[in-house]
């Protein structure tokens, strides 16, 4: 499903470059749960954004289904993130002025689907998050696990073939956290990819195989079970 | 996309009206003003053409109509070889003539110097007169000569007091004439103004009698129905100024009125576009108002901005957004702006004299003015929204 080779992300800064990412290669099958984990600095929000098509890598090749997206650009892109990747942030990033219902609507509205069918499928993701209850509250009258679970919802909006969560646990207590990592399991056993960062070696133990990334290069690889 | 557009503006509604009110006051007071400018412009244009619609010429000496006091030497004077001529034209009915002038009218020792105007045989229909008493002088009077007069009511209360003057002799230039009847006229003479309201009326004929010295000042030429008035008081002028071996003797004081008709609408266009660029400039100042509040919301909302990003909105998805919401402020301030200028125009109708008249057209063109300011205003903003990097909107925290 992702096929990363050689792929290096350098900044200029101050007129020196900086390598954020240097010659990362990495595979992730489809199905397949995976952490990156990492210190700060060592680049990993980066690979993130690399894997999300938020940002294009300065050399080397990512092909996304067999799709070559380092070659591509703008609406090409976006149309990649509204279809076939979903994210899911630290802090949520639920918009305040819309309910629930409406924020997991929103990319469907991106991708131009009616507005039944998109109340319908929302309902749907809410239910299977376990928040159709809240449906119509706003997020400021909902708990950190609740936007979270809303967050997720949204993310499968499109049916993505791709979950990419960034500390998704990051802003939680560890009782919500185990909530949502059990989520994101239940969500793999149903067969979707999901790429997670975390700096947590707790929450890192939920995938099936943890990245480690140093300074920008992946280290030995480590299979867990 | 429009509900999204209402749902940011509403997000923070004082900031939203405060914006609106540039828009709102540059475009109502826009649809006042066009409204006074026109509405003036069309009571004079109808006052003009109500006289020019009469179905009588009137041809009067050239230095009567200029600047400046006549020197009576000089002024020119119908004859009846000139009334005889104009006769002769297809398409006159009848030809009579003014004359005025002033002198002394007496009663019973008291004397008043008075303006005497000898009419044509039909100045009943012609002046819009009302009768107070008696009844005005007759054609029939007109011409058998009649040594009657009708009195303006200013001269026959300071001369009969309360008494009715109807049946009276009174004395005009030596010679007894019957009081017939008081009137007063309704037309607007800014002669009156400098000679006074006492006026006594008399037919033209017995007025010639009288003061046989007199200049005919005035020829009123009655046409026959369906005559090209334009054409024929062309024709009749320039026989009169031949006959009178002047190239600009006479002219037709209803050409002299369509003329001022024009300068007075060229004066009131005028006016009317110096004051509404006045008010182009408030639209100016609110639109430039609109643009530094989208830029500031721009700038609140990167994260928003990058979220949706990263959840597929394309460039021009965003950039859509953002002009949407600004249109839709400059719009909503062009309507109130519209609802506001029309009220006031209707206030102004009602409460001073001024008429005025709202046009769609200004309404139409308001509003479209003020979308437009909406599109001019809010695309440097939406473009700088829609150009952000997704990753540093988002990390914007």
């Amino acid at each position: 499903m992702i096929v990363l080779r050689h792929v290096w992300k350098t900044y200029t800064v101050g007129g020196e470059p900086l390598h954020v990412l240097r010659d990362v290669t990495l595979d992730v099958a489809a199905g397949e749960f995976v952490a990156i984990m990492g210190p700060s600095g060592s680049g990993k929000s980066t690979l993130m954004h690399i894997l999300g098509c938020l940002d294009v890598p300065t050399r080397g090749t990512y092909h996304l289904d067999n799709q070559p997206v380092h070659e591509w650009h703008g609406r090409a892109l976006a149309h990649v993130r509204n279809r076939d990747i979903g994210f899911v942030f630290q802090h949520f990033h639920l918009l305040p002025r819309m309910t629930a219902l409406r924020n997991v609507e929103l990319p469907m509205i991106y991708a131009g689907r009616p507005r039944a069918e998109r109340r319908r499928q929302a309902r749907q993701l809410l239910a299977q998050v376990g928040m159709e209850e809240r449906a119509h509250h706003y997020p400021n009258q909902l708990s950190g696990g609740q936007r979270q679970r809303v967050a997720i919802a949204r993310a499968l909006a499109n049916g993505p073939r791709l979950l990419l969560a960034d500390e998704p646990t990051g802003a939680l207590d560890s009782a919500t956290g185990r909530g949502i990592l059990e989520l994101f399991r239940q969500l793999n056993q149903q067969g979707m990819t999901i790429v997670m960062i975390t700096h947590d070696p707790s929450v890192a133990a939920a995938a099936h195989r943890i990245v480690h990334l140093v300074d920008g290069r992946v280290a030995d690889p480590e299979r867990v079970d | 996309m429009l509900a999204a557009a209402w749902l940011s503006l509403t997000a923070n509604v004082l900031r939203s009206l405060l914006t609106m009110l540039g828009i709102f006051i540059g475009v109502a007071s826009i649809i006042a003003i066009v409204a006074i400018g026109q509405g003036g412009t069309t009571a004079v244009v109808n006052v003009i053409e109500s006289h020019a619609a009469q179905q009588t010429i009137e041809i009067l000496p050239k230095e009567l109509v200029e600047p400046g006091l006549p020197q009576p030497g000089q002024v020119l004077s119908f004859t009846e070889d000139d009334l005889q001529l104009v006769r002769q034209f297809d398409g006159v009915a009848d030809v009579s003539y003014s004359v005025n002038g002033q002198g002394d009218v007496g009663y019973r020792g008291k004397t008043i110097n008075a303006n005497i105007e000898g009419g044509p045989s039909d100045l009943n229909e012609l002046a819009n007169f009302t009768v107070v008493q008696g009844h005005m002088y007759t054609s029939a009077d007109w011409l058998a000569h009649r040594r009657l007069a009708v009195l303006s009511t200013s001269l026959a209360h300071k001369l009969f007091g309360n008494q009715s003057p109807v049946g009276q002799v009174i004395q005009v230039g030596g010679q007894p004439l019957q009081v017939v009847g008081v009137a007063v006229s309704n037309q607007f003479n800014f002669m009156s103004m400098f000679l006074g309201a006492d006026t006594i009326y008399l037919p033209a004929t017995t007025c010639t009698d009288l003061f046989p010295w007199w200049n005919i000042s005035e020829m009123d030429v009655t046409i026959q129905p369906g005559t090209d008035k334009a054409a024929l008081s062309k024709r009749l002028v320039t026989a009169l100024n031949l006959h009178a071996h002047q190239a600009d003797a006479f002219i037709d004081s209803s050409g002299f009125l369509l003329g001022l008709e024009k300068t007075i609408g060229t004066i009131t266009t005028i006016l009317t576009a110096v004051i509404g660029a006045v008010a182009g400039i408030a639209l100016v100042v609110g639109g430039v108002g609109v643009m530094n509040m989208m830029l500031v919301s721009v700038s609140e909302r990167t994260e928003e901005i990058g979220l949706r990003m990263s959840l597929g909105a394309t460039q021009s998805d965003i950039l859509l957004q953002f002009l949407c919401e600004s249109v839709m402020i400059t719009g909503c301030g062009g309507l109130l702006g519209i609802a506001f200028g029309v009220v006031a125009s209707i206030l102004v109708h009602a409460l001073t004299p001024l008429p005025s008249v709202v046009s769609w057209q200004a309404a139409v063109i308001g509003f479209l003015f003020s979308m437009a300011m909406g599109v001019v205003c809010g695309l440097y903003p939406a473009y700088k929204a829609s150009k952000l990097h997704p990753i540093d909107a988002l990390r914007y925290e």
